[in-house]
């Protein structure tokens, strides 16, 4: 096959993953007015369980056309559609692609997981994980495979720090040394806090603008 | 910043290696290094030896590989170079702690290779995060180990 018949190049994918309830598709929510900012087209393809619960809320939002949200069903375990078999959401992305050739970027959550959880490199290119500070901030120190692979790590609802007695400087400092100084962001979703440096390093990093 | 958005092909293939070959003798090939954990990417930025900082985008339907070729001009060419892959060698004492660790390199889906009685597992990290995961063998003298490079 010669360079000029190839596949073209397709939209960037990028993952979300992360504990339940630690603010991913709050992040997402901020990240769409964002996007639309920097003039980037968007779909977004979520992962739950047994509902299509967050693909309803971000339908719902008024944010983005309904139609660029697809919904993955992940039955029991998370982490299988998105590390050893990602064939659903890689359909799904496939799909959105198809109906929507624009597309320039794909936002992939996943279920909420423990901090084992990363995702496969079949389905995305480069992947955040999203920690909450009323996680505990010993998150960071526990190893655990998401917060060290991770290309960004998240540490969001930076706004409860005070009220769950974290100390944010520590905490930050902690994820740092584990992660070896590879990137990091503080966001708070609640005030929009943060939010464009996440997509300020997917603009640079992912989709080279 | 350098495009590439497919891959050529490898260097060993019949049309691209006489045309490397011409192009070493002038010092024209440029290296880019990826990590072996960065090969899986379609996108990523990466810099040649020289510095040139080429930013890789590729369809779903090809993946980077040691030897592909990314660029190839009359003037020069750019070919990825694969990082290194490091090993941690882990030498069970006894078949008690080589059951044990064979259960917890499963639970912990660690890419393994079998040499022997040790078990060698792919690092892509620090070797004290791996050690971590499995410290009550370790410090127990149930299982030493030791780091290579290939
Ligand atoms: N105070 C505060 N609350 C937040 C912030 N971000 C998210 N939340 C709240 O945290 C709760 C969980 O947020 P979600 O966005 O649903 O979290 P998620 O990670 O998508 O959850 P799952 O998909 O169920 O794993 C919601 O009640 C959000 O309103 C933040 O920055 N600050
Ligand atoms: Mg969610």
């Amino acid at each position: 096959m010669s360079a000029e018949t190839q596949a073209r190049v397709g939209a960037a994918r990028v993952g979300i993953g992360g504990p339940v309830g630690s603010g991913k598709t709050a992040l997402i929510e901020r990240l769409i007015p964002a996007f639309a900012a920097r003039n980037v087209s968007l779909a977004i393809v979520t992962n739950d369980l047994v509902t299509a619960e967050d693909a309803e809320r971000i339908r719902r939002s008024g944010l983005i056309d309904p139609t660029r949200v697809a919904a993955v069903e992940a039955g029991a375990c998370p982490h299988t559609v998105i590390r050893e078999d990602p064939t659903l959401n890689i359909a799904a992305a496939d799909e959105l692609e198809m109906r929507f050739p624009d597309v320039e970027l794909i936002l992939i959550e996943s279920g909420g997981d423990n901090l084992a959880s990363t995702f496969s490199l079949d389905l995305v290119d480069w992947w955040m994980f999203v920690i909450d500070v009323a996680g505990g901030d010993d998150i960071p120190r526990k190893n655990g495979p998401g917060v060290l692979k991770c290309d960004l790590l998240v540490i969001n609802k930076t706004d409860l720090a005070p009220h769950v007695g974290v100390d944010l400087v520590r905490m930050e400092a902690e994820a740092a040394a584990t992660r070896r100084g590879r990137p990091m962001a503080l966001t708070n979703c609640r005030k929009v806090e943060g939010i464009d440096a996440v997509a300020d390093r997917i603009m640079a990093d992912v989709l080279f603008r | 910043m350098l495009q590439v958005n497919t891959i050529l092909g490898a260097r060993t293939d019949p049309g691209l290696h006489e045309r490397l070959h011409r192009l070493e003798h002038r010092h024209a090939v440029e290296v880019v290094t990826i990590a072996l954990g960065d090969l899986d990417r379609r996108r990523l930025l990466a810099r040649t030896e020289k510095g040139e900082e080429i930013a890789i985008a590729l369809p779903r339907d090809q993946k980077l590989f040691d030897g592909a070729v990314l660029m190839m001009e009359d003037a020069r060419a750019i070919v990825v170079r694969a990082g290194e892959q490091r090993w941690l060698r882990l030498s069970p004492a006894s078949s008690r702690a080589a059951l044990e660790l064979g259960y917890h390199a499963g639970n912990l889906h660690w890419r393994v290779r079998f040499d022997g009685n040790d078990l060698l597992v792919s690092l892509d990290g620090p070797a004290k995060n791996y050690a971590a995961r499995i410290e009550p063998l370790i410090k127990g003298g149930h299982v030493s180990m030791s780091e290579t490079t290939e």
